[in-house]
C-alpha cells in the first residue's frame, strides 16, 4: 500500500475507560489514504468505541487519536460516520434530497450549488428516482444507501462505517457491499469498516484488523492485523472461494474463536 | 361501500332521532318550557340574534379574543420552549415549576389579573394569552428533549451550531408534540374567553349566555350554547386539517 | 431527592423576589400582596375551618360530577368499543357534541339547577364524560388482537372473555384515563365556581379579591394549585401502580 508521509488516521497507544471499565486497551493502528480498513470482534471488544473514537464522539482515556497529523479533539465535517440504525440517523419529516441536503447546510455550501451536487452522490448511490420521498417509505437498504450518500455529500476525507449492513437481510447486505466497494475505489475514499461478521471484513478490507472481546495487561485489545492481498475487484462468489481468502478466514476464524 | 353507507345512514339517523327526542321533550313539556326550548324556538332565536341582535356581533367577539390569545400563546410557548429547551441546566433547574403550574386551572388567574388590571378585555387575553401559553410550552420542551441520541450525532459529527440543531432538527422533531399542544391550548383559549366574558362583563357569547340565563330566556341561551359548540368545532377540525397536512410525513 | 431540592430551588428564588417587590414597591396595596402574608391568610383559613369547608364542596363537587361522567362515559365507551357498528353510528354524534366547551353549560345549568352543587356537578359530568367515552372505547379497542384470538381458541363465553381477558386488559388504560378525567373534574369545578356558584374554592378566591383582601386571594390561588398538584400526583401514584400490578407498560 502507498504510504503517504501523514497517516489519514493515527491511534497512538490509545485506551478508552467507560464507567470505569476498560473497553479498549490501548491501540496503535495507522490508516493511510485510499486504505479501506475492517475491523472485526466479538460483541463487547470494543470495535464500535475505536470507531466513535476515531469520529471524535469518545474522548481517549489514554493516547491520541490523529487525523492528517491533528489531534481529534471532536467531531469534525471532514470525517463522516455512517450508523448502523439508519432510520434514526435520517430526518423523517425531510425527503430523501431534503436529508442530504442537511450535510451542505452545515458545511454553509450556497443554496444555488446544492441542487447539483444533491443530484450527484443521489445518482453515486443509484437513489436518483427517489428524491422526492421521505424515509418511510423506503426499505431498509435505500435507506442506508440516503445516508451513504448524505455522508458523501460532505466530502469527507475519512468514512466511518459502524456495522452498516447488519440490519439488514443478505442479498441487500451483498448489494451494498459491492456498492461501497466501488464508492470507495471510484472516489479514493479512505474507509474504516467495522463489522462482526469475519466474510464481510475479509471481502471489503485491504487489512483486517481483529479485537480481542476480554483485552487483560498483556493481551492487548488489538488480536492482529492482516493484509488482504485479494484482488480488487471483489466478486461476492469468486472471491469467496479464492485460496487466500479461505485462509485468511480460517486464521481469523481462530481469533474470533479464542479469545 | 354498502356498508359505508349503511353506517352514514345509521350516524345520520341517530341524530335524527335525537333531534326528535328534543322536539317531543319540549313540546311535551317533560320539563320547564324554561330550561327546554322547541328547536324551532331555538332556531328562531339563532336567526334572530344574528341578524336582528348582537349575537353576530358577539361570536365575532369571542371568535376573536381566542384566536389571539392562541396565536400569542402559541408564539411565547414554543419561543419560551424552544429557549429553556435549549439551555439544559435552564431546563433542570425549571422544569419541576412548570409541572407544578400544568394542574392549575387557567381561569384561577383571573382574580388575580382582575386585581391586578380591572375588568377589560385587555385583561381578559392577557389571561387568555398566559393560561392557553402552558400547553404549549410543556409540549415544545417534552419534544425538544425526546431528540434521539443518534440524531443528535449526526448533529454533532455535521458540527451544527445551536440555532441550526434547534431549527433544523430539534423544532421539527417536536413538531407533532408542539401541534398536539397547540389543540389543547385552542380548547383553553376558548374556555377562559368565554369564562372571562362572564365574570369581566366583556361582549361575547359567555356574556351573552350569561345575560340569557339571568332574563330566562331559553332560546337565546341554547341558540348562543349552539355558537359556542360550532366554535370549538370548526376551529378544531381546522387545526385537525392544518396538523394533517403538515404531518404528512408521518403517515406515509 | 436532590432533584425535588433543586426543583424547589428557582420557585422559593422567585417568592423571595415576590416579598421584597411587593413589601417595597406596593405596601398596603389592594391587589398584591407578599408571599408571607398570603402564608398567614391561608393559615388563618385553615385553622378557622373555611379552607376545608371550601375545600371539601370543590373536590366533592368535582368527584361526584367525575362519578356520574366516568359511569356514563365508560358505559357509552364500551358499547363504542366493543361494536364496531355502534362505534360508526355514534361517532356523528359524538364528534358534534364533544366540542361543545363545558363553561358554555354553566349559565344552563344555572338555569335548570340554580346555585349549589347540582348545577356543578352537572357541568363537571358532561366534561368529564367526553374523555372518558374517547378513552375507554380507545382502550377496548386497542385490546390485542392475539389476546382475542386466545379467547377464540379457548372457546371462552362472552362473559369470561370480557372478565379474564378484556377487561384486565383495558384496566391499565382506563386508570391513565381516570387520571385525566380527575385533572379536568377539578379544573372544571373551579372554574364554574369562579364563574357562577357561590360555593367552593374558587368562589372563596373571588370573593377574596373583590373585598380587596389580595392575601388571602393569593392563598387560595396558591392552595387550588397545590391541592391540584396533590390529586394529579395522587392520581399518576395509583395509574402506575395499577399498572405494575397487571405487568402492563405505565
Amino acid at each position: 500500500m502507498p504510504e503517504t508521509a501523514t497517516p489519514i488516521l493515527e491511534f497512538s497507544a490509545m485506551g478508552v475507560q467507560l464507567g470505569g471499565r476498560e473497553v479498549l486497551s490501548p491501540v496503535s493502528l495507522r490508516l493511510h489514504a485510499g486504505e479501506f480498513v475492517c475491523v472485526i470482534g466479538a460483541s463487547g471488544c470494543g470495535k464500535t468505541t475505536l470507531l466513535r473514537a476515531a469520529a471524535g464522539f469518545v474522548p481517549p482515556s489514554s493516547g491520541q487519536v490523529r487525523r492528517q497529523g491533528q489531534r481529534v479533539t471532536g467531531p469534525s465535517r471532514e470525517v463522516a460516520f455512517v450508523f448502523q440504525d439508519y432510520s434514526r440517523a435520517l430526518l423523517p419529516w425531510r425527503t430523501v434530497r431534503g436529508n442530504i441536503s442537511l450535510a451542505l447546510e452545515a458545511a454553509a455550501v450556497p443554496a444555488a450549488e446544492r441542487p447539483a451536487r444533491i443530484d450527484e452522490v443521489l445518482h453515486t448511490v443509484g437513489l436518483a428516482a427517489h428524491g422526492g420521498r421521505f424515509p418511510a417509505q423506503l426499505s431498509g437498504g435505500m435507506q442506508q444507501r440516503v445516508q451513504i450518500a448524505r455522508c458523501l455529500a460532505q466530502r469527507p476525507q475519512l468514512l466511518l462505517m459502524d456495522e452498516p449492513f447488519g440490519a439488514l437481510d443478505a442479498m441487500t447486505r451483498e448489494g451494498l457491499q459491492d456498492e461501497v466497494a466501488r464508492l470507495a475505489r471510484d472516489q479514493q475514499l479512505t474507509v474504516m469498516f467495522v463489522t462482526h461478521d469475519l466474510e464481510e471484513a475479509l471481502y471489503l478490507g485491504d487489512r483486517v484488523v481483529a479485537l480481542r472481546a476480554q483485552p487483560a495487561p498483556g493481551r492487548p485489545s488489538v488480536a492482529r492485523v492482516l493484509d488482504v492481498p485479494l484482488p480488487r475487484p471483489r466478486q461476492q462468489l469468486g472471491t469467496k472461494e479464492h485460496p487466500d481468502f479461505l485462509r485468511l478466514r480460517r486464521e481469523l476464524y481462530a481469533d474470533l474463536g479464542h479469545v | 361501500m354498502n356498508a359505508r353507507w349503511r353506517d352514514r345512514a345509521g350516524a345520520l339517523a341517530l341524530l335524527a332521532a335525537l333531534m326528535a327526542l328534543w322536539w317531543l321533550a319540549a313540546h311535551g313539556q317533560w320539563l320547564n318550557r324554561a330550561f327546554l326550548p322547541t328547536p324551532e324556538a331555538t332556531l328562531q332565536g339563532l336567526v334572530d340574534g344574528l341578524y336582528q341582535g348582537t349575537l353576530g356581533a358577539s361570536t365575532a367577539a369571542t371568535v376573536g379574543r381566542m384566536l389571539l390569545g392562541w396565536l400569542l400563546a402559541s408564539l411565547l410557548g414554543v419561543a419560551l420552549g424552544a429557549l429553556i429547551g435549549s439551555c439544559e441546566p435552564a431546563r433542570v433547574w425549571l422544569q419541576p415549576m412548570l409541572e407544578f403550574v400544568r394542574p392549575l386551572p387557567a381561569s384561577a388567574l383571573l382574580p388575580l389579573a382582575i386585581a391586578l388590571f380591572g375588568l377589560s378585555a385587555g385583561m381578559v387575553l392577557s389571561v387568555v394569552a398566559f393560561g392557553a401559553m402552558w400547553p404549549v410550552l410543556l409540549a415544545t420542551l417534552h419534544g425538544l428533549a425526546q431528540v434521539h441520541p443518534r440524531l443528535r450525532e449526526v448533529a454533532a459529527a455535521l458540527q451544527l451550531s445551536r440555532s441550526a440543531f434547534l431549527f433544523k432538527l430539534g423544532l421539527p422533531n417536536a413538531l407533532p408534540d408542539i401541534l398536539a399542544g397547540m389543540r389543547l391550548s385552542m380548547t383553553v383559549s376558548l374556555i377562559v374567553s368565554v369564562v372571562g366574558e362572564m365574570i369581566a362583563s366583556q361582549s361575547g357569547l359567555g356574556q351573552s349566555i350569561l345575560l340569557a340565563a339571568r332574563s330566562f330566556q331559553a332560546s337565546e341561551l341554547y341558540a348562543g350554547v349552539l355558537l359556542l359548540g360550532a366554535v370549538g368545532f370548526a376551529s378544531n377540525a381546522l387545526l385537525a386539517q392544518a396538523e394533517a397536512r403538515l404531518l404528512r410525513w408521518q403517515r406515509v | 431527592m436532590f432533584d425535588r431540592v433543586r426543583g424547589a430551588v428557582v420557585p422559593l428564588l422567585l417568592m423571595a423576589a415576590l416579598e421584597l417587590a411587593t413589601r417595597t414597591l406596593a405596601p398596603g396595596s389592594d391587589a398584591v400582596a407578599p408571599p408571607s402574608a398570603a402564608l398567614r391568610a391561608g393559615w388563618a383559613a385553615a385553622l378557622d375551618g373555611s379552607l376545608w369547608q371550601a375545600t371539601l364542596f370543590t373536590l366533592g363537587s368535582a368527584g361526584t360530577g367525575l362519578a356520574l361522567g366516568a359511569a356514563l362515559g365508560m358505559a357509552l365507551g364500551t358499547v363504542l368499543g366493543l361494536s364496531r357498528r355502534a362505534a360508526a353510528v355514534g361517532s356523528l354524534t359524538v364528534e358534534l357534541l364533544r366540542p361543545v366547551p363545558s363553561v358554555a353549560l354553566i349559565p344552563l345549568a344555572l338555569l335548570v339547577f340554580g346555585f349549589g352543587p347540582s348545577m356543578e356537578v352537572a357541568v363537571v359530568a358532561f366534561a368529564t364524560l367526553w374523555p372518558m367515552l374517547v378513552l375507554t372505547q380507545a382502550a377496548v379497542r386497542q385490546v390485542e388482537p392475539q389476546l382475542l384470538e386466545l379467547s377464540a381458541a379457548l372457546q371462552l363465553t362472552a362473559w369470561q372473555r370480557a372478565w379474564l381477558i378484556v377487561l384486565p386488559a383495558m384496566l391499565p388504560r382506563l386508570f391513565v384515563a381516570l387520571r385525566l378525567g380527575v385533572a379536568v373534574a377539578l379544573v372544571v369545578a373551579v372554574t364554574v365556581e369562579i364563574a357562577a356558584n357561590p360555593q367552593g374554592m374558587g368562589y372563596a378566591m373571588m370573593i377574596a379579591q373583590q373585598s380587596l383582601d389580595p392575601a388571602l386571594m393569593l392563598a387560595w390561588l396558591g392552595w387550588i394549585g397545590v391541592v391540584g398538584y396533590g390529586l394529579n400526583a395522587a392520581a399518576l401514584w395509583l395509574q402506575q401502580a395499577v399498572a405494575r400490578r397487571l405487568g402492563a407498560a405505565s
